[in-house]
């Protein structure tokens, strides 16, 4: 009995030894060898000598890295106050139409497919100054002066998450209908019984209703929008006057650009450290949905 | 006539006898209108696209407007010749391809070790896969990188494919599915005699088809659309996908129109994925998040 | 540390010698720096010209990537430089060509270092070679070229920047350039600046340039002056400018040190005049935090703007590339300010894959030999020039003298030979620049970490025309500390 036991075991981890080696070369190990990189002087990937904390100095030091850090805050604060909430009222919103649901479906689901790049690209174009923006030209024929858009500081980094909002709300909004479509209409008809109109309906049974989902999803947009890279690169190159600079930006320019790939690394483990802090407060979250 | 579909409607917060109200009746109508023009939004973008793809370089930097003068679709021809267009898609295919292989059996067995040989100790690894959902690798690009250099895997797809293999996401829809297998199915297979690998692809997998469609979908999207690995990986080999092209124009001096015109390029092989199995994405989207 | 300085003075020096006389001296040049090279040495001594030696390299199979591959949307050129392969598989039949267009940006170098994906053979800028040998990352030729007695013709100063402590040389010249004003001819006639005879009204000290694309912007509603505002090339064109308001950006203070001076009167001046274009003049193009090197040469070449800062070695951008004719394109000199007229010069040099090996990196200096790109004439390097020039012609790119980098007078002469026989351009178009480049007023780069400076001054450049409240003196002040702070610490 004891020897089949292990057997069994063993049998289970070799099934999944391929798979953990993946996920040891891809996320494990690195976020190891970070760390050690970090603490070293290093030509190119070659550790020369042990510097403890030198590289962390250097990077807070950096004079970009006050504004990485703080507009990386900001995205995170933008993405909760237009990204988060969006896609819940597209969610409500489509859940009430009987007519072309299947359209409103896929339309909003459309801009998910296009190419994250190709979606920068095309609203870069979308957000030129000047009379030849898209944007521009729309809104000169509502008769609307032109507009400088992302060189407006004020407006960079917004502007930012709403691209990024155009492109994953739909995606998101469908979780939400399918959620939303799983309470039990008998609720809302008992709630009318008791008087309840259709405000006090959504308030009191569809938004606790899709509490705990927004709750994951919240969490997980937080962590993804920290990691933003390629759309301020390609929108602005972090610009105007670093007004939309991010953390890992900031740790693109060390590695890929000056090959600083200590500095780099000194960086992402700052970025890790936060990330784990942030996933800290989910992993609670979670375990209260569980004990409810 | 209008009103009646409303009576069957199934869920929302607006039940059918709501309808009856002249004011309910209009707000009926502006969620419609609402809906209607936040699918014109989704859509608009990467219509514009189309559109602007049939400019030259003059009309687009100096007319302002949105429709383009002609139709001709040489100009599209010939930026398609000019830039080898083929060869982008043959990579990104290529990519694509392996990537989903990957994501499907690397984090479909370990899935099914998870959720159901559960060997001894198989919670410490269902620990670190929950925390790579929260640290995506993406994060330590800078030892990843190393790691990829070491192996001297550079220049080949094998790091793209195999990163697909570690994808904590889809090791946690599969195991989410795979709990839901009856148990009984299992015990008579193995009662039969089947090995662990035997359950797993004459019992698991053909029950698997829908979360397997859904897995495979997102890998194909994530693929295509995946541009910073493949470009520090393909930059500068014949395999430069797609994306790794789109990437390049930050740095390339190419004018506007070439690059709208490779966005067009990107978008269109997605586009017609997406019409043909848009019910089956737009489901899977839905359900496969919805326990994430 | 100093000796820098005086290697910027003595290559401005040479360069205009050999530029204004066409004299060269490979005859006395007795630079052996490189005592530690024991190898090759006989062979360095039959060797005169040094064309042979190549095929030495046996029958054994050698393929080269080329990174100066021109990129895709060039087609005639491809297909000259297929002619070039062609040449090469007839001359040396045991080497393979493989096309891989590669422009060096910062940005992608170093990752395709570590991919092992470098073109055995690419171009760079003369700004690069401290910081890729510190790291590593290209090949050590000076083997190679010893033995084609190439190292003794090139230009010591030139060779000096592109080699280490050592002596050891890593790179070779492809040409130098001098910044000027690069002018779309159309746009100043459509706005009437032009002579009786045709040719542009071009401005000369900064302040006419703003009232001249003033005036381009009433008549034509174009963008008078592209001003680049995006990536570093912004903070490497505003540098002239500075010079010419009297700043200098960086001291070397000759012991390793550097001293920051962004936020001199004179900088912050030249800053307030930049400012200006955008606030009280309103001449610039839509969006110049958008502009990099490449845009500005599309908004030249379409007529989105009619003044653009640019250099003799680019003139196939705005022409072959963005579709202007090539007789409306001119060039003038960078204007001057009140301090006098200074344009910055550099170079692009060719360097050389690390993981090349010596077979493949004389593959790639005959390739060189073949393209008349090095410092041989013989008749198929002549052919090469030619190939060149009756392609820039046909393609309606300029074709003018190249700032010379060799001090070989055969190569010079079948030069000058080649541009008189293929002249497709008025020279009075260009002749105020190359006048101007024959002057006192060229400038290398600034000392110290350049590139973090171009940065931190773009930076600047993105506020101030982006807001029009921008204090001036306090953002200078601000780049000059980050700049400093970047001086001093260890980071590269």
């Amino acid at each position: 009995m004891k020897t089949k036991f292990k057997r069994k075991d063993l049998i289970g981890w070799l099934v999944m030894l391929p798979t953990l080696i993946l996920f040891t070369f891809y996320v494990w190990e690195p976020l190891i060898e970070n760390i050690r990189l970090s603490l070293f002087k290093t030509i190119r990937y070659e550790t020369k000598e042990f510097v403890g904390l030198a590289n962390y100095a250097r990077v807070l030091k950096n004079p970009d890295f006050m504004a990485a850090f703080k507009n990386t805050f900001s995205y995170t604060f933008w993405s909760l106050a237009i990204g988060f909430l969006v896609p819940i009222v597209l969610g409500i919103l489509i859940s009430e139409t009987v007519y072309l649901k299947g359209l409103f479906r896929t339309g909003i689901y459309f801009p998910n497919i296009v190419p994250g790049i190709a979606t920068i690209w095309i609203w870069n174009y979308f957000f030129t100054p000047g009379p030849t923006g898209v944007l521009n030209i729309l809104l000169g024929k509502l008769g609307i002066e032109p507009s400088v858009w992302l060189n407006n500081p004020k407006w960079t980094i917004p502007l930012i998450i709403i691209t990024m909002t155009w492109k994953s709300a739909g995606s998101t909004a469908l979780i939400y209908m399918a959620n939303i479509s799983g309470i039990s209409p008998d609720l809302y008809e008992a709630a009318t019984i008791d008087g309840a109109t259709i405000w006090e309906r959504i308030r009191y049974i569809t938004l606790p209703n899709v509490f705990g989902l927004a709750k994951t999803l919240l969490i997980l947009q937080i962590i993804s929008v920290f990691q933003i890279l390629y759309e301020p690169m390609i929108l602005k190159n972090g610009g105007p006057n670093n007004a939309s600079i991010s953390l890992m930006m900031l740790q693109y320019r060390y590695a890929f650009r000056d090959s600083d790939y200590s500095g780099g690394a000194a960086l992402s483990v700052m970025i890790c450290i936060i990330l784990i802090i942030l996933s800290g407060i989910y992993m609670c979250l979670t375990k209260k949905k569980e004990n409810d | 006539m209008f009103f009646k579909k409303y009576n069957e409607k199934k869920d929302g917060v607006i039940r059918g006898y709501d309808v009856r109200s002249t004011s309910v009746k209009i707000a009926c109508i502006i969620i419609m209108l609402i809906c209607l023009l936040i699918v014109l939004c989704s859509v608009f973008p990467v219509v514009w696209v189309f559109l602007a793809s049939f400019k030259d370089i003059r009309e687009f930097n100096r007319e302002v407007t949105i429709i383009p003068s002609s139709f001709d679709l040489s100009k599209l021809q010939d930026t398609w010749q000019q830039f080898k267009f083929i060869k982008y898609y043959r990579n990104s295919l290529i990519a694509v391809a392996g990537s989903i292989v990957c994501a499907v059996i690397f984090n479909g067995l370990l899935a099914y070790v998870i959720a159901i040989l559960k060997p001894k100790g198989y919670k410490i690894i269902w620990m670190l896969v929950m925390w790579s959902l929260l640290i995506p690798s993406i994060t330590n690009i800078v030892s990843l990188y190393r790691n990829i250099n070491i192996l001297g895997l550079n220049g080949t797809f094998i790091p793209l494919w195999f990163a697909y293999g570690a994808n904590a996401f889809y090791v946690v829809l599969f195991k989410e599915f795979f709990e839901e297998i009856p148990g009984e199915l299992l015990e008579a297979a193995r009662l039969d005699g089947a090995g662990v690998l035997r359950v797993f692809t004459s019992i698991i997998l053909p029950l698997s088809r829908p979360i397997i469609m859904v897995v495979a979908i997102f890998a194909m999207t994530a693929a295509w659309s995946d541009f910073l690995l493949p470009y520090l990986t393909l930059k500068g080999t014949q395999f430069e996908t797609v994306m790794v092209k789109l990437f390049a124009f930050k740095d390339t001096p190419t004018d506007a129109v070439s690059v709208l015109r490779a966005c067009m390029f990107a978008i269109v092989p997605p586009t017609i994925i997406f019409a043909i199995f848009q019910k089956q994405i737009t489901d899977g989207a839905s359900a496969g998040a919805i326990k994430g | 540390m100093r000796m820098k300085k005086v290697f910027s003075t003595l290559l401005a020096t040479t360069m205009i010698a050999t530029m204004v006389t066409g004299c060269g001296s490979d005859a006395d040049t007795s630079t052996n720096s490189t005592d530690d090279t024991k190898q090759d040495v006989e062979q360095t001594a039959e060797q005169e010209d040094g064309e042979e030696v190549s095929s030495d390299s046996g029958e054994e199979e050698v393929t080269i990537t080329l990174g100066i591959w021109p990129e895709d949307t060039l087609t005639e050129d491809i297909a000259m430089h297929e002619g070039f392969v062609e040449k090469m598989k007839e001359l040396y039949p045991n080497v393979t060509c493989e096309p891989s267009y590669y422009k060096y940006s910062t940005d992608t170098f170093m990752p395709m270092v570590e991919a092992g994906t470098v073109p055995t053979i690419f171009e760079s800028w003369f700004t690069e070679p401290k910081k890729l040998i510190k790291n590593e990352a290209v090949a050590d030729i000076t083997d190679e070229l010893e033995a084609r007695g190439w190292l003794d013709k090139m230009n010591p100063s030139i060779k000096e920047l592109l080699s280490d402590e050592k002596g050891r040389v890593y790179g070779i010249p492809r040409d130098g350039y001098a910044l000027g004003l690069m002018l779309n001819v159309e746009l100043f006639e459509e706005a009437g600046l032009v002579d009786d005879d045709g040719y542009p009204i071009y401005p000369k000290t900064w302040d006419e340039l703003a009232e001249t694309a003033k005036t381009i912007k009433e008549k034509t509603g174009s963008a008078g002056f592209c001003l680049l505002a995006k990536d570093g090339a912004g903070g490497w064109h505003f540098s002239n400018i500075a010079w010419g308001f009297g700043a200098t950006l960086t001291t070397d203070n000759g012991d390793g040190t550097y001293t920051a001076h962004l936020d001199s009167d004179e900088a912050i001046k030249a800053m307030e005049y930049v400012k200006s274009l955008r606030w009280d003049y309103d001449v610039l193009t839509a969006d110049p935090t958008n502009e990099d090197w490449g845009t500005g040469f599309m908004q030249l070449g379409t007529g989105g703007a009619a003044m653009y800062i640019a250099a003799n070695d680019a003139v196939n951008q705005p022409t072959q590339v963005n579709g202007l004719p090539v007789e409306k394109l001119a060039m003038c000199p960078i204007p001057a300010g009140p301090s006098g007229q200074y344009s910055l010069y550099g170079g692009t040099p060719y360097f050389f894959s690390k993981d090349a090996t010596s077979a493949e990196i004389n593959a790639a200096l005959d390739y060189l030999e073949i393209m008349g790109k090095a410092p041989v004439a013989t008749e198929d390097a002549i052919a090469g020039m030619e190939a060149d020039a009756q392609n820039k012609a046909s393609e309606g790119v300029p074709v003018l003298k190249r700032f010379p980098c060799w001090a070989a007078q055969d190569v010079l002469d079948a030069e000058a030979q080649v541009v008189e026989k293929y002249g497709n351009v008025d020279p009075k178009m260009f002749q105020s620049y190359f006048d101007a480049a024959a002057g006192d007023g060229l400038r290398l780069e600034e000392p110290g970490k350049t590139q973090k400076m171009y940065d931190e001054l773009t930076k600047v450049l993105q506020e101030v025309v982006t807001n029009q409240d921008a204090d001036v003196a306090a953002l200078m002040k601000t780049a000059n500390d980050n700049y400093q702070t970047i001086l001093d610490s260890d980071e590269e």
